[in-house]
Protein backbone atom coordinates (compact mmCIF):
# COMPACT_ATOMS: atom_id res chain seq x y z
CA UNK A 1 0.00 0.00 0.00
CA UNK A 2 0.85 3.80 -0.82
CA UNK A 3 2.62 5.31 2.46
CA UNK A 4 -0.11 8.31 2.18
CA UNK A 5 -2.93 5.39 1.63
CA UNK A 6 -1.83 3.87 4.81
CA UNK A 7 -1.58 6.78 6.92
CA UNK A 8 -4.36 8.11 5.48
CA UNK A 9 -6.40 4.81 6.99
CA UNK A 10 -5.14 5.57 10.05
CA UNK A 11 -6.11 9.22 10.46
CA UNK A 12 -7.82 9.13 14.40
CA UNK A 13 -11.65 8.70 13.97
CA UNK A 14 -12.15 12.29 16.33
CA UNK A 15 -10.16 13.96 13.39
CA UNK A 16 -12.66 13.32 10.69
CA UNK A 17 -16.16 15.04 9.95
CA UNK A 18 -18.10 15.93 12.70
CA UNK A 19 -20.73 18.78 14.00
CA UNK A 20 -19.22 21.08 16.81
CA UNK A 21 -20.84 21.67 19.91
CA UNK A 22 -23.47 23.79 19.80
CA UNK A 23 -22.66 25.41 22.49
CA UNK A 24 -18.99 25.66 21.61
CA UNK A 25 -20.08 27.19 17.94
CA UNK A 26 -22.37 30.31 19.92
CA UNK A 27 -19.40 31.21 21.63
CA UNK A 28 -16.69 31.19 19.10
CA UNK A 29 -19.22 32.71 16.43
CA UNK A 30 -19.56 35.21 19.44
CA UNK A 31 -15.89 35.66 19.84
CA UNK A 32 -15.08 36.05 16.53
CA UNK A 33 -17.68 38.64 15.60
CA UNK A 34 -17.14 40.90 18.84
CA UNK A 35 -13.94 42.00 17.34
CA UNK A 36 -13.31 45.25 15.42
CA UNK A 37 -13.40 44.88 11.60
CA UNK A 38 -10.41 45.62 9.74
CA UNK A 39 -11.32 46.87 6.36
CA UNK A 40 -9.14 46.49 3.63
CA UNK A 41 -10.68 49.66 2.08
CA UNK A 42 -9.29 51.96 5.17
CA UNK A 43 -5.86 50.50 4.93
CA UNK A 44 -4.30 53.85 5.21
CA UNK A 45 -5.33 53.32 9.03
CA UNK A 46 -4.23 49.56 8.84
CA UNK A 47 -1.00 50.61 11.30
CA UNK A 48 -4.10 50.91 14.02
CA UNK A 49 -4.17 47.74 16.01
CA UNK A 50 -7.21 45.55 14.89
CA UNK A 51 -8.31 44.70 18.58
CA UNK A 52 -9.42 48.18 18.87
CA UNK A 53 -8.24 51.96 18.78
CA UNK A 54 -5.08 52.38 20.26
CA UNK A 55 -3.34 55.45 22.17
CA UNK A 56 -1.03 58.20 22.88
CA UNK A 57 0.14 60.42 25.68
CA UNK A 58 -2.04 62.15 28.55
CA UNK A 59 -3.66 65.36 26.43
CA UNK A 60 -1.39 68.49 26.90
CA UNK A 61 -4.36 70.75 25.94
CA UNK A 62 -6.64 72.38 28.56
CA UNK A 63 -10.16 72.78 26.74
CA UNK A 64 -10.79 76.81 26.42
CA UNK A 65 -14.55 76.32 25.47
CA UNK A 66 -16.93 73.38 25.01
CA UNK A 67 -20.79 73.47 23.68
CA UNK A 68 -22.63 71.03 23.17
CA UNK A 69 -25.05 70.72 19.78
CA UNK A 70 -28.05 69.63 21.58
CA UNK A 71 -30.49 68.34 19.36
CA UNK A 72 -34.44 68.09 19.41
CA UNK A 73 -35.17 66.99 22.82
CA UNK A 74 -37.32 68.15 25.70
CA UNK A 75 -37.39 71.65 26.63
CA UNK A 76 -36.07 72.83 29.82
CA UNK A 77 -39.56 73.77 31.15
CA UNK A 78 -41.04 70.27 29.83
CA UNK A 79 -43.91 71.34 27.95
CA UNK A 80 -44.14 68.26 25.98
CA UNK A 81 -41.66 67.85 23.07
CA UNK A 82 -44.09 67.97 20.22
CA UNK A 83 -44.35 71.42 20.76
CA UNK A 84 -40.42 71.74 19.31
CA UNK A 85 -39.93 71.61 15.26
CA UNK A 86 -37.24 70.02 13.98
CA UNK A 87 -35.20 72.78 13.76
CA UNK A 88 -32.36 71.45 16.65
CA UNK A 89 -31.79 73.60 19.50
CA UNK A 90 -28.24 74.68 19.04
CA UNK A 91 -25.75 76.82 20.90
CA UNK A 92 -24.94 79.07 17.55
CA UNK A 93 -21.11 79.69 18.33
CA UNK A 94 -20.62 75.76 17.86
CA UNK A 95 -22.45 75.78 14.72
CA UNK A 96 -21.21 78.81 13.99
CA UNK A 97 -17.80 77.34 14.11
CA UNK A 98 -18.32 74.44 11.95
CA UNK A 99 -20.44 76.46 9.45
CA UNK A 100 -17.26 78.74 9.36
CA UNK A 101 -15.02 75.79 8.60
CA UNK A 102 -17.03 74.59 5.86
CA UNK A 103 -16.97 77.61 4.24
CA UNK A 104 -13.17 78.06 4.58
CA UNK A 105 -13.13 74.15 3.33
CA UNK A 106 -14.71 75.07 0.70
CA UNK A 107 -12.47 77.62 -0.93
CA UNK A 108 -9.11 75.33 -0.64
CA UNK A 109 -7.70 74.91 -3.84
CA UNK A 110 -7.37 71.05 -5.49
CA UNK A 111 -4.54 70.82 -7.19
CA UNK A 112 -4.36 67.48 -9.56
CA UNK A 113 -1.83 64.73 -10.23
CA UNK A 114 -2.49 60.95 -11.05
CA UNK A 115 -2.23 59.97 -7.39
CA UNK A 116 -3.78 60.73 -4.35
CA UNK A 117 -0.76 60.81 -1.70
CA UNK A 118 -1.56 61.07 2.31
CA UNK A 119 0.73 60.71 4.95
CA UNK A 120 -0.03 59.99 8.30
CA UNK A 121 1.79 59.51 12.03
CA UNK A 122 -0.36 56.94 14.02
CA UNK A 123 0.16 56.94 17.72
CA UNK A 124 -1.43 54.03 20.15
CA UNK A 125 -1.54 53.46 23.87
CA UNK A 126 -0.96 50.54 25.47
CA UNK A 127 -0.26 49.38 28.96
CA UNK A 128 3.55 47.39 30.12
CA UNK A 129 2.64 43.82 30.82
CA UNK A 130 5.33 44.34 33.53
CA UNK A 131 5.02 46.77 35.51
CA UNK A 132 1.71 48.09 34.22
CA UNK A 133 3.19 51.78 32.90
CA UNK A 134 1.97 53.65 29.65
CA UNK A 135 3.41 53.01 26.25
CA UNK A 136 3.28 55.20 23.28
CA UNK A 137 4.10 53.29 20.21
CA UNK A 138 4.20 55.13 16.95
CA UNK A 139 3.95 54.44 13.24
CA UNK A 140 4.09 56.46 10.32
CA UNK A 141 2.73 55.19 6.92
CA UNK A 142 2.26 57.33 3.25
CA UNK A 143 -0.86 56.24 0.80
CA UNK A 144 -0.63 56.44 -3.20
CA UNK A 145 -4.68 55.95 -4.42
CA UNK A 146 -4.90 56.40 -8.35
CA UNK A 147 -6.96 59.05 -9.73
CA UNK A 148 -8.09 56.45 -12.96
CA UNK A 149 -8.97 52.53 -12.25
CA UNK A 150 -6.53 49.55 -13.44
CA UNK A 151 -3.46 50.99 -11.52
CA UNK A 152 -2.23 49.86 -8.01
CA UNK A 153 -2.57 51.41 -4.28
CA UNK A 154 0.37 51.94 -2.86
CA UNK A 155 1.99 52.28 0.40
CA UNK A 156 4.95 52.66 2.33
CA UNK A 157 5.35 52.26 5.94
CA UNK A 158 7.71 52.57 9.32
CA UNK A 159 7.61 51.77 12.50
CA UNK A 160 8.60 54.83 14.77
CA UNK A 161 8.95 52.94 18.15
CA UNK A 162 7.04 52.68 21.56
CA UNK A 163 8.77 55.34 23.90
CA UNK A 164 7.12 55.61 27.76
CA UNK A 165 3.80 57.78 27.81
CA UNK A 166 5.09 59.99 30.72
CA UNK A 167 7.79 61.08 32.49
CA UNK A 168 6.35 59.04 35.34
CA UNK A 169 6.09 56.16 33.10
CA UNK A 170 9.27 56.75 31.79
CA UNK A 171 10.67 56.37 35.43
CA UNK A 172 9.02 53.02 35.72
CA UNK A 173 10.45 51.78 32.46
CA UNK A 174 13.74 52.63 33.48
CA UNK A 175 12.74 50.49 36.79
CA UNK A 176 12.04 47.75 34.65
CA UNK A 177 15.53 47.77 33.33
CA UNK A 178 14.64 49.64 30.25
CA UNK A 179 14.13 47.06 27.93
CA UNK A 180 14.33 47.63 24.44
CA UNK A 181 11.38 45.45 23.65
CA UNK A 182 7.85 46.13 26.09
CA UNK A 183 5.77 43.23 26.10
CA UNK A 184 2.43 44.78 26.28
CA UNK A 185 -0.90 42.72 27.05
CA UNK A 186 -3.65 42.95 24.31
CA UNK A 187 -6.71 42.10 25.58
CA UNK A 188 -8.44 38.98 24.00
CA UNK A 189 -5.47 38.14 22.62
CA UNK A 190 -3.25 34.65 23.73
CA UNK A 191 0.21 35.44 24.65
CA UNK A 192 2.04 38.97 24.51
CA UNK A 193 3.20 41.62 22.29
CA UNK A 194 6.35 43.13 22.06
CA UNK A 195 6.94 46.42 20.75
CA UNK A 196 10.68 47.68 20.18
CA UNK A 197 11.83 51.03 21.53
CA UNK A 198 13.74 51.43 18.27
CA UNK A 199 12.01 52.30 14.67
CA UNK A 200 12.40 50.13 11.75
CA UNK A 201 12.94 50.24 8.23
CA UNK A 202 10.26 51.55 5.78
CA UNK A 203 7.98 48.85 3.82
CA UNK A 204 6.94 49.64 0.40
CA UNK A 205 3.77 47.39 -1.23
CA UNK A 206 1.32 48.06 -3.60
CA UNK A 207 -1.64 46.25 -4.35
CA UNK A 208 -4.29 45.90 -7.41
CA UNK A 209 -7.67 48.01 -6.44
CA UNK A 210 -10.26 46.13 -4.75
CA UNK A 211 -12.74 44.77 -7.37
CA UNK A 212 -10.56 46.47 -10.42
CA UNK A 213 -12.28 50.11 -8.88
CA UNK A 214 -12.81 50.33 -5.49
CA UNK A 215 -10.17 53.16 -3.45
CA UNK A 216 -11.68 53.81 0.09
CA UNK A 217 -14.44 52.56 2.73
CA UNK A 218 -17.11 55.53 3.61
CA UNK A 219 -19.40 52.90 4.83
CA UNK A 220 -18.88 50.70 1.88
CA UNK A 221 -16.13 50.61 -0.68
CA UNK A 222 -16.18 52.89 -3.19
CA UNK A 223 -14.69 54.13 -6.02
CA UNK A 224 -12.59 57.26 -7.01
CA UNK A 225 -15.59 58.15 -9.41
CA UNK A 226 -18.19 58.00 -6.94
CA UNK A 227 -16.21 59.68 -4.14
CA UNK A 228 -15.49 62.91 -6.89
CA UNK A 229 -19.56 62.52 -7.22
CA UNK A 230 -20.63 62.77 -4.13
CA UNK A 231 -23.61 65.69 -3.17
CA UNK A 232 -22.68 68.82 -2.26
CA UNK A 233 -25.61 69.58 -0.68
CA UNK A 234 -25.75 68.45 3.52
CA UNK A 235 -29.01 66.96 3.23
CA UNK A 236 -27.99 64.83 0.31
CA UNK A 237 -24.82 63.84 1.68
CA UNK A 238 -26.05 62.68 4.46
CA UNK A 239 -28.62 60.39 3.09
CA UNK A 240 -25.91 59.14 0.67
CA UNK A 241 -24.25 57.79 2.90
CA UNK A 242 -26.81 56.99 5.46
CA UNK A 243 -27.89 53.92 2.85
CA UNK A 244 -24.73 51.97 4.01
CA UNK A 245 -25.93 52.19 7.59
CA UNK A 246 -26.86 48.78 9.17
CA UNK A 247 -27.59 49.36 12.97
CA UNK A 248 -24.09 48.43 13.91
CA UNK A 249 -20.23 49.68 14.20
CA UNK A 250 -18.26 50.48 11.55
CA UNK A 251 -15.95 47.89 12.86
CA UNK A 252 -18.46 45.32 14.08
CA UNK A 253 -21.39 44.00 13.66
CA UNK A 254 -22.01 42.66 16.94
CA UNK A 255 -21.79 46.60 18.33
CA UNK A 256 -24.52 48.58 18.01
CA UNK A 257 -24.23 52.07 16.82
CA UNK A 258 -26.50 55.16 17.15
CA UNK A 259 -26.85 56.40 13.69
CA UNK A 260 -25.46 59.67 14.42
CA UNK A 261 -22.29 58.51 15.83
CA UNK A 262 -21.79 56.14 12.79
CA UNK A 263 -22.52 58.93 10.38
CA UNK A 264 -19.89 60.96 12.55
CA UNK A 265 -17.20 58.44 12.36
CA UNK A 266 -17.64 58.43 8.18
CA UNK A 267 -17.98 61.69 7.60
CA UNK A 268 -15.08 62.19 9.72
CA UNK A 269 -12.66 60.10 7.66
CA UNK A 270 -14.24 61.58 4.42
CA UNK A 271 -13.23 64.90 6.17
CA UNK A 272 -9.46 63.78 6.95
CA UNK A 273 -7.97 62.24 3.92
CA UNK A 274 -10.06 61.44 1.09
CA UNK A 275 -9.97 62.50 -2.16
CA UNK A 276 -13.38 64.48 -1.86
CA UNK A 277 -13.75 68.04 -3.36
CA UNK A 278 -13.85 71.38 -1.51
CA UNK A 279 -17.65 71.33 -1.94
CA UNK A 280 -18.04 68.16 -0.34
CA UNK A 281 -15.68 68.64 2.69
CA UNK A 282 -17.82 71.97 3.12
CA UNK A 283 -20.85 69.92 3.04
CA UNK A 284 -19.34 67.10 5.18
CA UNK A 285 -18.67 70.40 7.97
CA UNK A 286 -22.27 71.93 7.43
CA UNK A 287 -24.15 67.82 7.75
CA UNK A 288 -21.37 67.51 11.23
CA UNK A 289 -22.88 70.95 12.50
CA UNK A 290 -26.38 69.42 11.92
CA UNK A 291 -25.70 66.37 13.88
CA UNK A 292 -27.39 65.75 17.68
CA UNK A 293 -24.54 65.21 20.28
CA UNK A 294 -22.12 66.93 18.53
CA UNK A 295 -19.84 69.22 20.59
CA UNK A 296 -17.11 71.30 19.89
CA UNK A 297 -14.02 72.46 21.56
CA UNK A 298 -11.62 74.92 20.61
CA UNK A 299 -8.11 75.15 21.80
CA UNK A 300 -6.91 72.17 21.39
CA UNK A 301 -3.65 70.17 20.53
CA UNK A 302 -2.89 67.01 18.75
CA UNK A 303 -0.48 64.30 19.40
CA UNK A 304 1.95 66.35 17.00
CA UNK A 305 1.44 69.54 18.80
CA UNK A 306 -0.37 71.52 16.57
CA UNK A 307 -3.29 73.82 17.77
CA UNK A 308 -6.62 73.29 16.63
CA UNK A 309 -10.51 72.99 16.92
CA UNK A 310 -12.25 69.50 17.74
CA UNK A 311 -15.69 68.52 16.78
CA UNK A 312 -16.29 65.24 18.37
CA UNK A 313 -18.72 62.53 19.72
CA UNK A 314 -18.97 60.00 22.65
CA UNK A 315 -18.71 56.71 21.66
CA UNK A 316 -18.34 53.60 23.79
CA UNK A 317 -16.36 50.57 22.75
CA UNK A 318 -15.91 47.22 24.50
CA UNK A 319 -12.22 47.13 24.23
CA UNK A 320 -11.42 50.90 25.94
CA UNK A 321 -14.53 51.98 27.15
CA UNK A 322 -16.18 55.32 26.56
CA UNK A 323 -13.96 57.32 24.04
CA UNK A 324 -14.30 61.00 22.74
CA UNK A 325 -13.74 60.12 19.16
CA UNK A 326 -12.58 63.59 17.73
CA UNK A 327 -11.56 65.66 14.40
CA UNK A 328 -8.90 68.20 15.16
CA UNK A 329 -9.29 70.68 12.45
CA UNK A 330 -7.69 74.07 11.98
CA UNK A 331 -10.50 76.74 11.57
CA UNK A 332 -8.33 79.10 9.57
CA UNK A 333 -9.06 76.51 6.52
CA UNK A 334 -10.97 74.13 7.22
CA UNK A 335 -8.28 71.23 7.24
CA UNK A 336 -8.22 68.20 9.05
CA UNK A 337 -4.98 67.60 11.54
CA UNK A 338 -5.95 65.09 13.52
CA UNK A 339 -8.24 62.43 14.50
CA UNK A 340 -7.91 61.02 17.49
CA UNK A 341 -10.02 59.19 20.61
CA UNK A 342 -9.71 60.43 24.48
CA UNK A 343 -10.56 58.38 27.14
CA UNK A 344 -13.78 59.52 29.22
CA UNK A 345 -14.59 56.70 31.23
CA UNK A 346 -11.91 53.86 31.07
CA UNK A 347 -13.00 50.27 30.85
CA UNK A 348 -12.64 48.18 34.38
CA UNK A 349 -9.77 46.59 32.14
CA UNK A 350 -7.64 49.28 31.89
CA UNK A 351 -6.90 50.91 35.64
CA UNK A 352 -3.66 52.27 34.24
CA UNK A 353 -5.54 54.05 32.33
CA UNK A 354 -7.06 57.66 33.25
CA UNK A 355 -10.35 60.01 31.76
CA UNK A 356 -8.32 62.66 29.28
CA UNK A 357 -5.48 60.36 27.83
CA UNK A 358 -4.91 60.01 24.75
CA UNK A 359 -5.91 56.31 23.39
CA UNK A 360 -4.85 56.76 19.62
CA UNK A 361 -4.18 59.09 17.44
CA UNK A 362 -3.79 59.78 13.60
CA UNK A 363 -2.54 62.63 13.12
CA UNK A 364 -2.29 63.96 9.16
CA UNK A 365 0.77 65.34 8.25
CA UNK A 366 -0.03 65.67 4.35
CA UNK A 367 -3.01 65.35 1.67
CA UNK A 368 -2.50 66.15 -1.92
CA UNK A 369 -2.58 65.21 -5.28
CA UNK A 370 0.60 64.40 -6.90
CA UNK A 371 2.10 62.28 -9.78
CA UNK A 372 4.63 60.98 -8.00
CA UNK A 373 4.83 57.62 -6.36
CA UNK A 374 7.08 54.85 -5.05
CA UNK A 375 8.76 52.69 -7.72
CA UNK A 376 8.85 49.23 -6.32
CA UNK B 1 -27.76 39.24 10.07
CA UNK B 2 -25.91 41.08 7.77
CA UNK B 3 -24.35 40.09 4.37
CA UNK B 4 -20.91 39.43 6.18
CA UNK B 5 -22.12 37.81 9.10
CA UNK B 6 -23.71 35.11 6.81
CA UNK B 7 -20.85 34.80 4.74
CA UNK B 8 -19.20 34.40 8.10
CA UNK B 9 -21.03 32.49 9.79
CA UNK B 10 -21.29 29.86 6.41
CA UNK B 11 -17.79 30.11 6.30
CA UNK B 12 -17.81 28.32 10.43
CA UNK B 13 -19.86 25.93 9.82
CA UNK B 14 -18.09 24.67 6.68
CA UNK B 15 -14.38 24.94 7.63
CA UNK B 16 -14.81 25.12 11.90
CA UNK B 17 -14.03 21.03 12.41
CA UNK B 18 -11.54 20.65 9.56
CA UNK B 19 -9.52 23.81 11.21
CA UNK B 20 -10.12 22.06 14.47
CA UNK B 21 -9.22 18.76 13.29
CA UNK B 22 -5.51 20.82 11.56
CA UNK B 23 -4.72 21.83 15.06
CA UNK B 24 -5.21 19.03 16.84
CA UNK B 25 -3.26 17.33 14.72
CA UNK B 26 -0.42 19.42 15.01
CA UNK B 27 -0.22 20.18 18.80
CA UNK B 28 -3.06 17.67 20.30
CA UNK B 29 -6.44 18.47 21.41
CA UNK B 30 -5.42 20.82 24.44
CA UNK B 31 -4.38 23.77 23.01
CA UNK B 32 -7.06 23.17 20.16
CA UNK B 33 -9.96 25.56 20.54
CA UNK B 34 -8.21 28.34 21.82
CA UNK B 35 -6.26 28.17 18.74
CA UNK B 36 -9.40 27.79 16.56
CA UNK B 37 -11.20 30.77 18.27
CA UNK B 38 -8.59 33.37 17.75
CA UNK B 39 -7.85 31.79 13.93
CA UNK B 40 -11.80 32.38 13.16
CA UNK B 41 -11.68 36.12 15.33
CA UNK B 42 -9.10 36.65 12.86
CA UNK B 43 -10.64 35.58 10.08
CA UNK B 44 -13.90 38.02 10.94
CA UNK B 45 -11.48 40.96 11.37
CA UNK B 46 -9.90 40.34 8.04
CA UNK B 47 -13.33 39.23 6.23
CA UNK B 48 -12.33 41.28 3.47
CA UNK B 49 -9.20 39.36 2.90
CA UNK B 50 -10.24 35.74 3.41
CA UNK B 51 -10.41 34.00 0.01
CA UNK B 52 -12.96 31.76 -1.36
CA UNK B 53 -12.20 28.87 -0.65
CA UNK B 54 -11.09 29.83 2.47
CA UNK B 55 -9.87 26.30 4.00
CA UNK B 56 -6.28 26.66 2.61
CA UNK B 57 -5.94 30.43 4.11
CA UNK B 58 -8.10 29.45 7.49
CA UNK B 59 -5.32 26.78 8.14
CA UNK B 60 -2.40 29.17 7.45
CA UNK B 61 -3.72 31.69 10.06
CA UNK B 62 -4.43 28.74 12.23
CA UNK B 63 -0.59 27.58 11.58
CA UNK B 64 1.00 31.07 12.65
CA UNK B 65 -1.34 31.20 15.77
CA UNK B 66 -0.25 27.96 16.66
CA UNK B 67 3.67 28.99 15.83
CA UNK B 68 3.12 32.45 18.04
CA UNK B 69 1.16 31.21 20.61
CA UNK B 70 2.35 27.41 21.91
CA UNK B 71 5.69 27.17 21.91
CA UNK B 72 7.31 24.11 20.33
CA UNK B 73 7.93 22.25 23.43
CA UNK B 74 4.39 22.76 24.28
CA UNK B 75 3.41 21.65 20.67
CA UNK B 76 5.42 18.50 20.92
CA UNK B 77 4.37 17.56 24.69
CA UNK B 78 0.29 18.27 23.66
CA UNK B 79 0.57 15.48 20.81
CA UNK B 80 2.73 13.02 22.64
CA UNK B 81 -1.03 13.39 24.96
CA UNK B 82 -2.86 13.09 21.97
CA UNK B 83 -1.11 10.16 20.44
CA UNK B 84 -1.78 8.56 23.51
CA UNK B 85 -5.55 9.08 22.99
CA UNK B 86 -5.54 8.02 19.51
CA UNK B 87 -4.28 4.71 20.10
CA UNK B 88 -6.46 3.76 23.20
CA UNK B 89 -9.62 2.25 22.95
CA UNK B 90 -9.04 1.13 19.51
CA UNK B 91 -9.81 -2.85 18.47
CA UNK B 92 -6.40 -4.47 19.11
CA UNK B 93 -6.21 -6.17 15.55
CA UNK B 94 -6.01 -2.44 13.92
CA UNK B 95 -3.90 -1.38 17.00
CA UNK B 96 -0.46 -2.82 15.99
CA UNK B 97 -0.82 -1.57 12.05
CA UNK B 98 -2.22 1.99 12.79
CA UNK B 99 0.63 2.16 15.38
CA UNK B 100 3.32 1.56 13.02
CA UNK B 101 2.49 4.33 10.49
CA UNK B 102 1.50 6.76 13.38
CA UNK B 103 5.01 5.94 15.13
CA UNK B 104 6.48 6.34 11.64
CA UNK B 105 4.52 10.01 11.16
CA UNK B 106 5.76 10.88 15.00
CA UNK B 107 9.66 10.26 14.26
CA UNK B 108 9.60 12.66 11.30
CA UNK B 109 11.10 15.96 11.64
CA UNK B 110 7.68 18.40 12.19
CA UNK B 111 8.29 19.73 8.59
CA UNK B 112 7.56 16.15 7.16
CA UNK B 113 4.89 15.79 9.40
CA UNK B 114 2.78 18.26 8.43
CA UNK B 115 2.84 18.05 5.11
CA UNK B 116 1.97 14.24 5.55
CA UNK B 117 -0.87 14.93 7.34
CA UNK B 118 -2.41 17.80 5.08
CA UNK B 119 -2.46 15.95 2.35
CA UNK B 120 -3.29 12.38 3.64
CA UNK B 121 -5.92 13.82 6.30
CA UNK B 122 -7.48 16.73 5.24
CA UNK B 123 -7.38 15.55 1.75
CA UNK B 124 -5.87 19.18 0.57
CA UNK B 125 -3.87 19.17 -2.72
CA UNK B 126 -0.42 20.29 -2.94
CA UNK B 127 -2.03 23.55 -4.51
CA UNK B 128 -3.98 23.95 -1.14
CA UNK B 129 -0.90 22.76 0.98
CA UNK B 130 1.17 25.18 -0.80
CA UNK B 131 -1.12 28.03 0.51
CA UNK B 132 -1.12 26.63 4.19
CA UNK B 133 2.79 26.09 4.27
CA UNK B 134 3.76 29.29 2.36
CA UNK B 135 5.55 28.07 -0.65
CA UNK B 136 5.14 27.23 -4.24
CA UNK B 137 3.21 24.25 -5.41
CA UNK B 138 6.03 22.68 -6.95
CA UNK B 139 8.08 23.01 -3.91
CA UNK B 140 5.46 21.26 -1.89
CA UNK B 141 5.49 18.64 -4.49
CA UNK B 142 9.19 18.26 -4.02
CA UNK B 143 8.82 18.26 -0.23
CA UNK B 144 5.82 15.64 0.11
CA UNK B 145 8.07 13.44 -2.04
CA UNK B 146 10.59 13.28 0.07
CA UNK B 147 8.60 13.46 3.14
CA UNK B 148 6.76 10.49 1.27
CA UNK B 149 10.15 8.67 1.12
CA UNK B 150 11.26 9.50 4.85
CA UNK B 151 7.75 7.92 5.68
CA UNK B 152 8.20 4.88 4.32
CA UNK B 153 11.52 4.57 5.36
CA UNK B 154 10.01 4.82 8.89
CA UNK B 155 7.78 2.58 8.41
CA UNK B 156 10.36 0.14 7.62
CA UNK B 157 12.27 0.49 10.33
CA UNK B 158 9.55 0.40 13.01
CA UNK B 159 9.51 -2.56 15.09
CA UNK B 160 6.11 -4.79 15.30
CA UNK B 161 4.24 -3.10 17.59
CA UNK B 162 2.34 -5.09 20.86
CA UNK B 163 1.32 -2.89 23.09
CA UNK B 164 0.50 0.54 22.08
CA UNK B 165 1.22 2.11 25.85
CA UNK B 166 4.22 1.33 26.45
CA UNK B 167 5.37 2.46 22.60
CA UNK B 168 4.22 5.75 23.30
CA UNK B 169 5.84 6.46 26.18
CA UNK B 170 9.11 5.31 23.94
CA UNK B 171 7.87 8.19 21.64
CA UNK B 172 7.58 11.09 24.46
CA UNK B 173 11.18 9.81 25.96
CA UNK B 174 12.45 9.95 21.68
CA UNK B 175 10.47 13.95 21.38
CA UNK B 176 12.46 15.16 25.07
Amino acid sequence: MNPIDELRAARPAHLGERPVNERTRAAELAYAMSMPRQRRRRWLRAARPVWGLGLAGAVAAATAFAVVLSGTGTPPDGSPAVAIPETPHVTLSARDVLLAAAGRAERQAEGSGGYWHTVSVQRNLFVAKEGGYLVVDEGRSEGWTPRATGGDQWARSRRLGARPATEADRRAWERAGSPSEIEIAVPGKRGTTALPVSGGPATTSHTPLVDGDKVFWLGRNVTMKELRALPHDPGALRTWLMDAYEGHGTESAEEEMPGDVWLFKVAVGLIMDMPVTPEVRGAAFRMLAGLDGVRVTQDVTDAEGRRGTAVSVEERTRVAGVLENRLVFDERTGRALANEYVVVRPAETLPQVEPGALWSSTALIGASWTDDRPTG
Amino acid sequence: MTDDAHRFTRMYDESRQRVWAYVVSRAGRQVADEVVSETFAIAWRRLDDVPEPALPWLLGVARNVLRDNVRAEVRRDALTAELRAWTEGDVADEVAERLGVLRALTVLPEDDREILVLVAWHGLSPKEGAQVVGCSSAAFRVRLHRARKRLERAMEAAEPVTSPIPHVRNLSEEWS
